[in-house]
């Protein structure tokens, strides 16, 4: 599903941050990235929602290379996406409904199916009674759970994470991490930046280490236990 | 639940599930959406939306009623056009022979338009009835007056000055023809004055046309600035820069409309205002002259400028500055 060939990125101002990265993730698998700050995870996200384009090298999703596409075709492949920040990233001024309603109403979709669609993702994350809600009057755990609504409501292919644990604590992040384990059960390719080491051991899933811009350990696969 | 409906949907693209007619009407519910949105967001700072607004109402009533002040001379000038005649006087001892002999010599003459006649005794009577000098007339031995020919030139001889001169020679060449006099000199002046005024018009409303891009910009500027937040969170989840785009011209199109309106406001109010003293003064002068306001179709015109103004500039302003504002 997610593939990098011989991957290279040279910021502007000489730094490489990815030196010649070769990585698959399949479908339907939920892999860690993990490592320093610094060596690159970060980029490599940014990679893969178009926010950096690779200086060299290939990068295919879903067999398509990505590298060169143009720049009016970048909206619809983000859609392909769903993406978990570590600050959420949610609007403060709309309700926790219309958050999470964002990537179908720039889709194009039905009011109908919209309020269909993210009541069943705040279902999904056990906040459907909070949809009047501000995202202001929610909890740190409970505003990274509407980001997540927001990241599959659209339901993805890929959901992409960076740090989506980073401001929680331990209860809250196992129960994030416990999500993100349902959406793989349903066939998600799940890709998430973590430097939680412990929190990833306990998945027992997938880890791949970065180390300055390498990867430097790429092993394990999920099992079924949590 | 929410997993059942995951595993279903991922089989087809999310664009794939929705047919077109599905996909118009969401399109318009979208529209429609954008629109009550931006209404709402200028409601919501109502001093900062009337603020903009009135500075462009004032941009667009100044040429605007100086249009209109324009547009009110030259009716004014259409309304003497039966004064910009030529009067031709023969000699007092033309005979009747010579006077039909120059009626047709006139007529032949292709920029005359109409040609009348009015006898000494015609004259007379006309100078007796109007003058209150009816009496005095009687101790004249007799009649003073001449023979009299009132001629209408063609319309584009009363519009080209440069045609005048040539004609009045060609009329003072014809036998017993003593003099002839125009009154359409002062209407020429006045014309070339409304064709000054029109200029300005049209070069003061370029310069505050520009104004009104520039005032929506800025405003446009400004609400960019603070919805940063909204936009890099739009463009991270797939929305497409028409979409950006979309909020931003709405609010800029319904600046320009509210400025308009209140322009077209300002008009119809000031010349109401101004129009009875003008009715006033063109009675004294026993006038029909009226001044005329903008209308309904003017109104119309005036919003529909304001409004794709309003669009203009906002336009401009996303485009420059949407640019700015890259997902981190």
């Amino acid at each position: 599903m997610i593939q990098f060939d011989n991957l290279s990125k040279r910021y502007a101002g000489g730094f490489e941050a990815l030196k010649a990265i070769n990585l698959n993730v399949n479908a339907g698998e939920l892999a860690f990235l993990t490592g320093h700050s610094g060596a690159g995870k970060s980029t490599l996200l940014k990679l893969l929602m178009l926010l950096e384009r690779p200086s060299s090298g290939t990068l295919l999703i879903n067999g398509k290379n990505i590298n060169r596409l143009a720049d009016n075709k970048i909206p619809a492949y983000r859609r392909q996406l769903g993406v978990v920040f570590q600050d959420h990233q949610l609007l403060m001024d709309r309700s926790v409904f219309d958050n999470v309603a964002l990537p179908l109403q720039v889709a194009g979709q039905s009011r109908k199916e919209i309020g269909r669609r993210v009541r069943a993702a705040l279902d999904g994350v056990g906040l459907l009674s909070k949809e009047r809600h501000s995202p202001r009057m929610l909890s740190g755990g409970e505003q990274q759970r509407v980001g997540i609504a927001r990241a599959v409501v659209h339901k993805p292919r890929i959901l992409l994470a960076d740090e989506p644990t980073g401001n929680l604590d331990p209860g809250l992040s196992a129960e994030i991490m416990a999500l993100f384990r349902r959406f793989q059960d349903v066939g998600v390719t799940v890709l998430i930046a973590s430097h939680d080491i412990d929190l990833i051991n306990q998945m027992n899933c997938r880890i791949i280490r970065l180390e300055q811009g390498m990867v430097a350990d790429d092993g394990g696969a999920c099992g079924s236990v949590i | 639940m929410a997993q059942s409906s995951n595993a279903k949907g991922r089989r087809g693209a999310v664009e794939a599930k929705t047919g077109l007619l599905g996909r118009i009407r969401a399109a318009f519910g979208h529209h429609s959406h954008t629109f009550q949105d931006s209404l709402k967001r200028l409601a919501k700072d109502p001093l900062q939306t009337l603020m903009t607004a009135s500075v462009i109402a004032i941009a667009l009533s100044l040429p605007a009623s100086l249009f209109l002040a324009v547009d009110n001379a030259r009716q004014f000038e259409n309304s003497f056009e039966s004064f910009s005649q030529i009067t031709v006087y023969v000699d007092n001892n033309a005979s009747q022979k010579q006077i039909s002999y120059i009626e047709s010599q006139l007529r032949d003459i292709v920029e005359v338009a109409s040609v009348i006649y009015i006898s000494p005794d015609q004259a007379l009577q006309e100078f007796t009835h109007n003058s209150g000098f009816g009496s005095a007339l009687k101790y004249l031995e007799s009649n003073p007056l001449p023979p009299v020919f009132i001629i209408e030139p063609m319309a584009n001889v009363v519009l080209e000055t440069n045609q005048v001169q040539p004609l009045l020679a060609k009329i003072s060449q014809i036998a017993e023809v003593e003099d002839t006099q125009i009154d359409m000199l002062w209407l020429q002046r006045l014309r070339s004055l409304t064709q000054i005024g029109q200029k300005i018009v049209f070069a003061l409303g370029f310069v505050l046309a520009l104004g009104v891009l520039v005032i929506v910009g800025n405003s446009i500027r400004l609400t960019i600035h603070g919805r940063r937040e909204e936009i890099i969170v739009v463009k991270l989840v797939g929305g497409t820069d028409a979409y950006v785009r979309r909020p931003f011209l709405y609010s800029g199109m319904l600046m320009g409309l509210i400025g308009a309106m209140g322009a077209a406001l300002i008009i119809v109010v000031g010349f109401w205002w101004l129009g009875g003293s003008v009715a006033q003064l063109s009675e004294l002068y026993s006038s029909q002259f009226r001044l005329h306001s903008l209308g309904v179709q003017g109104c119309l015109v005036l919003i529909a400028v304001g409004a794709s103004l309003g669009l203009s500039g906002s336009w401009l302003a996303v485009t420059r500055h949407l640019k700015n504002i890259k997902p981190r």
